[in-house]
């Protein structure tokens, strides 16, 4: 028993140097490829970009975690943008306003979690439908306009900088920390990681489990709605089409940070390395002016490759 | 006589642990072999090693005399040696002939499927077991028993020589049992080696005609099963007297903690009604499907129920288990690795989670108090090894139960229910387990409703006894009835309108 423990840490943290090796590959191959790369001010802006993707992924990896999807995130994010732009626009203060985007994504995510738990339908069928309503809902609303013109104090969230440090990275690192604790420290985080492990035997320990679903597609939901707000605010413009395909970046930060697509182990640390590797590969396949339609090829492809290596690496610790 | 199989000197290391020492084994022609051992004694490995799941570090093994190298489970078979485990590895979803030839079915011309072949040597198969089953009945249909059966047809027709059954009997209702056993008996008289495995000691003295006994991977004891009792097995076993399997102290019993008036499910269970006191164990008894797992889980509020009440200290009791809980009613699940135990976590996350909601301190999880819980519970159930750190999947049956049992203590329950609680442990942890289903009666006044296939337990331990059968409560029956009495009930021979008892 001694014995199959260490082996399992080893195995554990040789994951995870891979993982360290792999966006220390993306960084020399990157650098490679553009001169702009290695660069502070390119780094600062790879956190930039990282940030929407980044609120999206912690939701999803408790998502996860659970052995859930969350497919809507994407969604969330357009519709969320257009609440703002739109009350915004209706003349509600901004901030205000964005409230409540940000309520309008917590609300998504709740209606997510009472379709999965009331109806008892999986997480995959009932996020892919809602991921055409809420995108549906966001050019409804705007009539596929586009909503512009905000105070400039708003700006300061997506385009200002504390020091060399954009605002919106700051915004990430405290939501990270807040996730960090809230996993691995509180009663929540330990009924998320049985949940993930045995739904049945959590069932049969009293946990409320259908409530902790509800929480957590809620979290997911209201994390995707501050991307939202955040990315507005980047981009000076609420769009209908915003966050389109953001799923597919969550999921590959997730997967590729060793959470374990059944659910019941992973974390956010690695949530972490996984979507820095997905940022970097992003943003310097960019900076090589390789065009977005190869760039989606290429993230498949890693998410596919995430989730055989993952399988490999606890093959031996799952007996 | 030649031994069919001989196993000599046989070593096993893992790491550093020896799980075999110089171990020997053999049986003959004809022979049904007890194999027996608390958990972790190395039962499982001599029977992998013999298998091909392992390779020995040492030793040799003969069949008819020659000596042979078995280094892989395809080896094993061509040499005629087969396993059965207590997880079937049929398809529940096809037929029964389907399952008997899955992955050798014979060819026709152009790679149809010779059904007519597999029909004839299906039949001829079934006929030599002396069964009859239909062979186009889709398994998953026909229930447990059938599985083994079809397990061990598989086994024949695949000309085992010596078969190796593994808990067979851990699924099987009683009846299911008698049927086992008339088939070994059969396959026996045909000359097939039986090494039959199982904790359930009162099988050795029904079926086997020698048993050898491992403790800690050492060969303690091989002897012809008519010169030795259930003592002897104990002792060699567990390495010191047990002097009581079932040790109860009966006490008057207190107030009442449970009352079930006329709970029905329809279908599954109706007009239920019983109740249970401070400090008395109540058992359950009926077969499986009878309804008695389907009526604690409606309790707990793991099932609905369609009508009837539960009352709780005179109370209703919440349907909703997380409601449960609070209120001080627990079940400890029949199914332990999937209902029971998360066991890819480790014994202090199991051991905590019923209480975890108890379990928060300024919004965070509080570590102090839960390595206090575990540790008094580790200690108090004498999970061996005592390490909180480790999952539970590395520990015993035994040990693991006693984790979802700590698990349940540690909430505090005044109603503590327990279905099929001492499955799959060895003997050693059930005597344990009876001794503290005794002391939380008698010290803390809790009442418990047992749940068991294993009727001298459930009878050892009961106060009184519940008898169902097909749904229905039949019969209450006293401290001090006999086996027969209860399987009568069960099986619905004497099932004379007794619809309510109190």
């Amino acid at each position: 028993m001694n014995a199959t423990r260490r082996y399992f840490r080893i195995r554990l943290s040789a994951a995870e140097i891979v993982l360290v090796a792999a966006l220390a590959l993306a960084i020399i191959v990157m650098s490679r490829l553009s001169p702009q790369f290695l660069t502070v001010n390119n780094f600062f802006e790879v956190t930039r970009f990282v940030t929407e993707i980044g609120l999206i992924s912690l939701g999803m990896s408790v998502v996860i975690l659970t052995g859930g999807i969350d497919l809507s995130v994407g969604s969330i994010v357009g519709l969320s943008a257009i609440v703002l732009g739109a009350s915004f626009h209706a003349g509600v203060n901004v901030w205000l306003a964005a409230l409540l985007g940000v309520l309008a994504g917590a609300l998504c995510g709740f209606v997510n979690g009472l379709i999965i738990t009331r109806a008892n339908i999986p997480p995959l069928i009932v996020t892919l439908a809602t991921l055409a309503i809420y995108r549906g809902l966001a050019l409804g609303i705007s009539q596929a306009r586009n909503y512009r013109d905000y105070p400039d104090v708003f700006y300061k969230l997506g385009q200002g900088y504390v020091g060399p440090v954009p605002v919106q990275f700051i915004v990430f690192v405290v939501f990270m920390l807040v996730f960090v604790l809230l996993l691995g420290r509180t009663v929540f985080g330990r009924a998320v990681y049985a949940l993930g492990n045995n739904e049945t035997a959590t069932r049969f320990s009293g946990i409320h489990v259908d409530r902790l679903k509800l929480i957590i597609y809620t979290l997911s939901g209201f994390l995707s709605g501050v991307a939202g707000i955040v990315l507005v605010s980047r981009l000076s413009t609420a769009k209908p089409d915003l966050g389109l395909g953001y799923e597919l970046d969550a999921i590959t930060a997730v997967v590729l940070g060793g959470t374990a697509i059944a659910g019941g182990s992973g974390g956010i640390w690695g949530t972490l390395l996984g979507l820095f590797i997905v940022g970097i590969v992003r943003n310097g396949l960019s900076l090589a002016f390789i065009k977005a339609d190869v760039q989606l090829v290429f993230i498949g492809l890693v998410l596919i490759a995430a989730v055989v290596f993952n399988q490999v690496t606890r093959r031996p610790a799952r007996r | 006589m030649a031994s069919l199989l001989e196993m000599t000197g046989i070593q096993k290391h893992f790491g550093g642990v020896q799980a075999l020492k110089n171990v020997d084994f053999d049986i003959e022609a004809g022979e049904v072999h007890a194999l027996v051992g608390e958990n972790g004694a190395g039962k499982s490995t001599l029977i992998k090693i013999l298998s091909g799941a392992y390779t020995p570090d040492s030793g040799t093994i003969k069949i008819e005399g020659q000596e042979v190298t078995i280094a892989n489970p395809r080896q094993a078979q061509a040499l005629g040696v087969v396993t059965i485990y207590q997880e079937t590895s049929l398809y529940p979803d096809l037929s029964v002939l389907e399952n008997l030839f899955m992955g050798r079915q014979p060819r026709r011309r152009f790679g149809l499927l010779d059904w007519g072949a597999m029909k004839k040597e299906a039949e001829a198969v079934f006929k030599r077991l002396g069964v009859d089953i239909p062979l186009s009945a889709r398994l998953g249909d026909l229930g447990k028993a059938y599985a083994q059966l079809v397990e061990i047809a598989k086994a024949l027709s695949q000309k085992a020589r010596i078969l190796v059954m593994d808990e067979a009997t851990a699924a099987l209702t009683s009846d299911d049992v008698e049927r086992l056993f008339g088939i070994i008996r059969t396959m026996r008289s045909q000359g097939v080696a039986i090494i039959y495995i199982s904790h359930r000691l009162d099988e050795i003295f029904r079926v086997t005609d020698r048993v050898t006994v491992l403790r800690d991977g050492e060969r303690v004891g091989s002897e012809r099963v008519a010169n030795v009792n259930q003592n002897w097995l104990i002792q060699r076993m567990v390495g010191r007297e047990l002097t009581n399997l079932y040790p109860r102290n009966i006490r008057a019993p207190g107030k009442v903690l449970l009352e079930v008036g006329n709970l029905t499910r329809i279908g599954v269970f109706e007009n239920v009604s019983f109740s249970l006191r401070e400090g008395e164990i109540v058992g359950l008894a009926g077969l499986v499907g009878s309804g008695r797992s389907e009526i604690v889980r409606a309790i707990f509020g793991i099932d609905r129920y369609d009508s009837g009440t539960v009352l709780l200290e005179g109370k209703p009791l919440s349907s909703k288990p997380w409601e449960a809980v609070q209120s001080g009613v627990a079940l400890l699940p029949e199914d332990r690795s999937r209902q029971g135990a998360i066991l890819a976590m480790p014994v202090r996350a199991n051991m905590t989670l019923a209480v975890l909601h108890n379990l928060h301190k300024g919004g965070f999880l509080d570590e102090k108090q839960e390595a206090s819980i575990t540790d008094r519970f580790i200690q108090a159930l004498q999970v061996r090894p005592p390490r909180s750190e480790l999952p539970v999947a590395s520990l015993s049956g035994g040990n693991q139960q006693k984790v979802v049992l700590g698990k349940w203590l540690a909430s505090n329950p005044k109603v503590l229910i327990l279905d099929e609680p001492t499955q799959g442990v060895d003997v050693g942890a059930k005597a344990e387990i009876h001794q503290l289903m005794d002391r939380l009666v008698n010290e803390l006044g809790v009442g418990i409703l047992m749940i068991s296939s294993d009727l001298p337990e459930v009878l050892g331990m009961a106060d009184r006894l519940l008898v169902m059968h097909r749904g229905h409560l039949v019969a209450e029956l006293p401290r001090g009835a006999s086996p027969e009495q209860a399987m009568a009930k069960a099986t619905g021979l004497e099932a004379q309108g007794i619809a309510h008892v109190r």
